[in-house]
């Protein structure tokens, strides 16, 4: 028995644990990547058209992002779980519509707005939360009978009317900007970002959220409720995209019972562009905005070459298929994902450099 | 060499059997509020016009969830089947020709889809999250500014017309369920999509051939997308280029009301088709009580989300009880042996 060695000592060092080089921080971090290619699109755009370059078009392509940045930080919360949610866009509709005709009827200020704005957002939030987290069904079952029940409320509480006198006093904030290229809705938009940020990164439940999408069994063995943590992730989601649906109503100071109703897939297609993956545990608030700035600018600056709106949806696509591609994390798990061949031609490349 | 005669296992299709109780008794509710819903029987034959375009994409889909997969962009194809159909007969084209071409073009699509998923990897959420955008497009922009209508009657016969007081449009889809149906059952490429949906490491391991199979679902799935797009075209009349992208949710809805995993591998497609008929005729007589399509759609969630929260809650009992009761066999056993 003194002749066994211990294991530990007795194994070669592990190729894996050699450090990357320094500079690939830059390309593996998507936020980075993403801001880059932000710079290399308005850089294009500027030579080609210089009123690109200008503080009133800055000034709309942010203010522009700001609703679609709400749903995708709160898809973010949701798709970093290992979950999906359909209904983002229908509870966006849902809040601009109840807060809308509170302001138009009842001269409602911004600050109660935005409050029952977060409010719906999170009652509505909850109807999923319930379903997911307690009930336990499949999130994409459960989201998806929520958005039509959420649509079909839109349309029973809208009775057919809708929103289309919002007072200056609030819609100024879409209009009106603070610096030159910065809009007022952008500045009440970011302290939201860094929150959901600081939350993701250095609390224990922003943790756990990982912990949770990366791999859910583990979680559970490591005393993590899960559960729970879906719960509140759907019920953030709901938050956030309330306060998107206030978001909408100063940006476009009016909502219809059909608000709403194609923005779900843009939201998710906006977190996937920003780095969030699907299958859980990768991604970040700050990605949600950055994603949906850059899928803004790039439609802009397709209209700006005189492509016709019909074909932003493909532009939309084609970027998901980019940023999905180039990803490789989201083929693991997969059929043409063959592990063995891959791990050997990078444990290859990895000797070689 | 002998070959082993099994007995096939047979489960009582419980679902199936739930589904069908709720059809009849939804028929029965209805014939007796509303005049005109039975209309001697063949007003209720009518009816089912109005949704066998969702059936037949329902029937598609069907197969893709049963993979474990899932393809978004069946309703953007069925509008483009829609729209070129209707382009070419605007232009003069034969009514065949513009089937032929609607359907190769949307299976054309579908092909893309499969190879993505299939040969390049990536999850078909995505893929087909992505091409769903861009086919939109395209529709949008083939149909133009003025969207085509007005067909001649050769054609808009398949969405209208009847044979023997059955609808032309409910032949399909009956021809395209019954042909499913026996592909899944009865078949070597129906039991591969079933294993791969229930477990690929197996399917792997078994030597199946998976690629080739996703690939053929989802190039199936889009020829069925094309089917539906064309029953929309004749049965409209028109063809905007959002024609078939209202139906994805409700064929969604129709595949997982009739009991099929969203995750894969379990499901019948028999009991997908009842689901269409709960849900269609369900619309059809809140239509025709009055009600709009929106609250409809509101009724269809909250229906999705009951029978599942039964579905799931029924299985979980049964499936801990049944733990428990191996349990206490395997610890009854060893308190024998020692």
């Amino acid at each position: 028995m003194t002749t066994a060695k211990n294991i530990e000592t007795a194994s070669p060092p592990r190729q894996d644990l050699r450090a990357r080089p320094r500079w690939t921080w830059l390309v593996r971090r998507r936020e980075i990547l993403v801001s880059a290619a932000i710079v290399v699109v308005v850089a294009a755009s500027t030579a080609v058209h210089p009123y690109f370059w200008s503080s009133s078009n800055i000034a709309f392509i942010f203010a522009d992002s700001v609703v679609i940045a709400f749903l995708a930080l709160g898809e973010s919360f949701v798709m970093l779980g290992r979950g999906i949610d359909l209904s983002v866009g229908a509870i966006m509709g849902l809040s601009a519509i109840v807060v809308g005709f509170q302001i138009q009827n009842h001269n409602m200020t911004l600050l109660p707005a935005v409050l029952l704005g977060a409010l719906v957002g999170i009652v509505l939030g909850l109807g999923n939360a319930v379903l997911v987290g307690v009930v336990r069904l499949p999130p994409i079952i459960a989201t998806l009978g929520t958005l039509s029940v959420y649509s079909g409320l839109e349309f029973v509480v809208t009775n057919g009317n809708q929103v289309d006198t919002i007072p200056s006093s609030i819609t100024n904030l879409g209009s009106d900007t603070v610096l030159p290229g910065i809009p007022v809705i952008l500045l009440l938009t970011l302290p939201f970002v860094l929150v959901s940020a600081l939350v993701l990164r250095h609390t224990r439940f922003g943790r756990s959220i990982y912990a949770v999408g990366d791999d859910a069994e583990a979680a559970y063995r490591a005393g993590i409720g899960v559960q729970r943590v879906l719960f509140a992730t759907y019920a953030i989601s709901g938050l956030l995209s309330g306060l998107g649906g206030v978001a909408f109503l100063i940006y476009t100071s009016g909502a219809s019972s059909t608000t709403g109703v194609g923005d779900n897939l843009t939201a998710i297609a906006a977190a996937i562009i920003g780095g969030t993956a699907l299958t859980g545990g990768v991604g970040g608030a700050v990605g949600a905005l950055v994603g949906s700035v850059f899928l803004t600018v790039t439609l802009t600056a397709l209209s700006f070459v005189h492509v016709a709106d019909v074909w932003q949806p493909a532009g939309v696509g084609v970027l998901v298929l980019l940023a999905v591609v180039y990803d490789s994390r989201s083929r693991r798990g997969s059929v043409a994902w063959r592990p063995r061949k891959r791990q050997r031609q990078r444990q290859s490349q990895r000797g070689t450099r | 060499m002998t070959t082993l005669e099994l007995p096939r296992r047979w489960r009582v299709p419980a679902w199936g059997l739930a589904l069908l109780v709720a059809i009849v008794a939804e028929l029965c509710y209805f014939t007796l509020t509303t005049r005109q819903f039975a209309g001697h029987g063949t007003g209720m034959l009518a009816l089912s016009e109005q949704f066998a375009p969702t059936g037949v994409l329902a029937m598609g889909l069907a197969m893709v969830i049963l993979t474990g997969n899932i393809d978004l962009s069946c309703g953007a194809s069925a509008s483009l089947a829609a729209v070129i159909a209707g382009t070419i007969l605007e232009k003069g084209g034969s009514p065949v020709e513009a089937i032929l071409l609607a359907v190769a073009v949307s299976t054309l699509f579908g092909l893309f889809n499969g190879v993505i998923v299939a040969y390049v990897g990536i999850d078909s959420l995505l893929v087909t999250l992505a091409t769903q955008f861009i086919i939109t497009s395209i529709a949008t922009s083939v149909a133009g500014a003025s969207p085509p209508f007005g067909f001649p009657g050769a054609f808009t016969l398949i969405g209208q017309g009847a044979v023997n007081d059955v609808p032309i449009a409910l032949w399909v889809f009956l021809v395209i369920a019954l042909a499913i149906i026996v592909t899944v059952g009865h078949t070597n490429v129906g039991r591969s999509m079933t294993l791969i949906g229930y477990n690929l490491r197996a399917a792997q391991y078994a030597g199946i051939p998976i690629r080739r199979t996703l690939t053929a679902v989802f190039t199936l799935c889009g020829a069925a997308a094309g089917v539906a797009g064309v029953l929309l075209a004749a049965y409209y009349n028109s063809a905007q280029p959002d024609i078939g992208t209202d139906l994805l949710l409700p064929a969604i809805t129709a595949v997982i009301l009739g009991g099929m995993d969203i995750f894969g591998g379990r499901g019948r497609i028999g009991e997908v088709v009842l689901a269409v008929f709960l849900l269609g005729y369900l619309s059809q007589g809140m239509l025709i009580e009055g009600d709009s399509s929106l609250s409809i759609t509101m009724v269809t969630g909250l229906v999705l989300i009951g029978a599942l929260v039964l579905k799931f809650a029924f299985e979980r009992n049964l499936r801990q009880r049944l733990t428990a009761r191996m349990q206490r066999l395997r610890t009854l056993s060893r308190g024998a042996r020692s």
